[in-house]
């Protein structure tokens, strides 16, 4: 069989693109190749089709110039120190103060219900102000500590990309 | 032990849930494909990382309207190419999209390093359409209806498409190949 046995029936060629791109069904594919085995038209067209996609496969891929990478919602998600000195725990913690104190000065004098008030609220302001006071060191301390790291990471991508 | 890779549809389900760690993974496995596909439809590395970056964001906000996880490499590439084309529609005029690649002129006697580029130039000179689905076909190994999928056209359309640059690209690396096979490469 050669290539004139399709004159009269154009439509039954093989598709030598679909050959070559593996888009054939595996029976098409037989057909296809006994007619290429005896057909020399056929057989240097689709040599030059392969040929063709030889070259196109010269074409590498190329590296990214950088990654993508997308960053965890957990950035914006509070610290476990933030969550410690969450307001609601604070608030807590003041009105345990306070109670504390209340029931300090009550025990110490014997006398639960005669400390006048602004005394009371006195202490109170005292105990909060301290409160405050310690939580904001504590804060503060945390941000140094997270900035220190910060910097020891930079140093570390600066050194590592001036080695390379 | 066998240790079973975590396949991208496990990914996906994890992203899903908003688990940005297993997003990112799935990027790392698709990110250069992608890249490459755009670099080579867009022909500018900066423009090919901005849509990237683009298309992977874009796929995260739509991964719930996936439907068949097991199809995520065809999604990812419809999105891609909207984004492609969207990009070029914004930088260039709609006459230059459309535009007829020119008589093959490429230098026949070519050092084999050159070759690749050679290949670039020729693919440079089909027209967007022609040249997206030799992409999909040749580099990134998509089957004709899978490709109808992402570029939103019929089968036939897809099968048009790739056989006129096929014809193109043949002509136009004959030269190359001849001197090749003479060993002038």
């Amino acid at each position: 069989m050669n290539c004139s046995s399709f004159d009269s029936k154009p439509e039954s060629k093989p598709d030598w693109k679909a050959y070559v791109l593996r888009e054939m069904s595996a029976d098409a594919a037989l057909q296809a190749e006994a007619h290429l085995a005896t057909c020399s038209i056929c057989h240097e067209e689709v040599a030059t089709l392969r040929l063709t996609l030889d070259t196109l496969s010269t074409l590498r891929d190329e590296e990214m110039p950088r990654r993508i990478a997308f960053v965890s919602d957990k950035v914006f998600e509070p610290r476990w120190w933030q969550r410690v000195f969450s307001p609601t725990l604070a608030a807590g913690a003041l009105v345990a103060a306070a109670i504390l104190v209340h029931g300090s000065i009550s025990m110490w004098t014997g006398r639960p219900s005669q400390i006048p008030q602004a005394q009371v609220d006195a202490a109170v302001a005292k105990a909060v102000a301290q409160v405050e006071a310690r939580h904001m060191q504590e804060i503060q301390a945390a941000y140094e500590q997270l900035d220190m790291r910060d910097k020891q990471v930079a140093n570390l991508v600066r050194n590592a990309m001036l080695s390379q | 032990m066998i240790f079973r890779e975590v396949e991208d549809p496990d990914l996906i389900a994890k992203a899903r849930r908003g688990d940005v760690e297993a997003y990112n993974l799935l990027v790392s496995r698709w990110e250069k494909r992608v890249f490459n596909y755009l670099l080579r439809l867009v022909s500018n590395r900066e423009d090919a990382l901005d849509v990237s970056q683009e298309v992977f964001l874009k796929a995260y906000q739509s991964l719930p309207k996936l439907d068949d996880p097991a199809r995520f490499s065809g999604w990812l590439f419809r999105i891609a190419h909207n984004e492609a084309f969207s990009m070029l529609r914004r930088k260039r005029p709609e006459t230059e999209l459309a535009g007829e690649p020119r008589p093959a002129d490429l230098n026949p006697r070519l050092l084999p390093m050159e070759l690749s580029m050679a290949v670039e130039t020729a693919l440079g000179r089909l027209n967007p359409d022609q040249r997206e689905a030799v992409l999909l076909k040749v580099y990134q190994g998509f089957k004709f209806e899978e490709m109808a999928e992402i570029l939103e056209c019929p089968v036939s359309t897809v099968k048009s498409r790739l056989y006129t640059a096929l014809d193109l690209l043949k002509a136009m690396l004959a030269p190359m190949q001849k001197a090749a096979l003479r060993g002038e490469l």
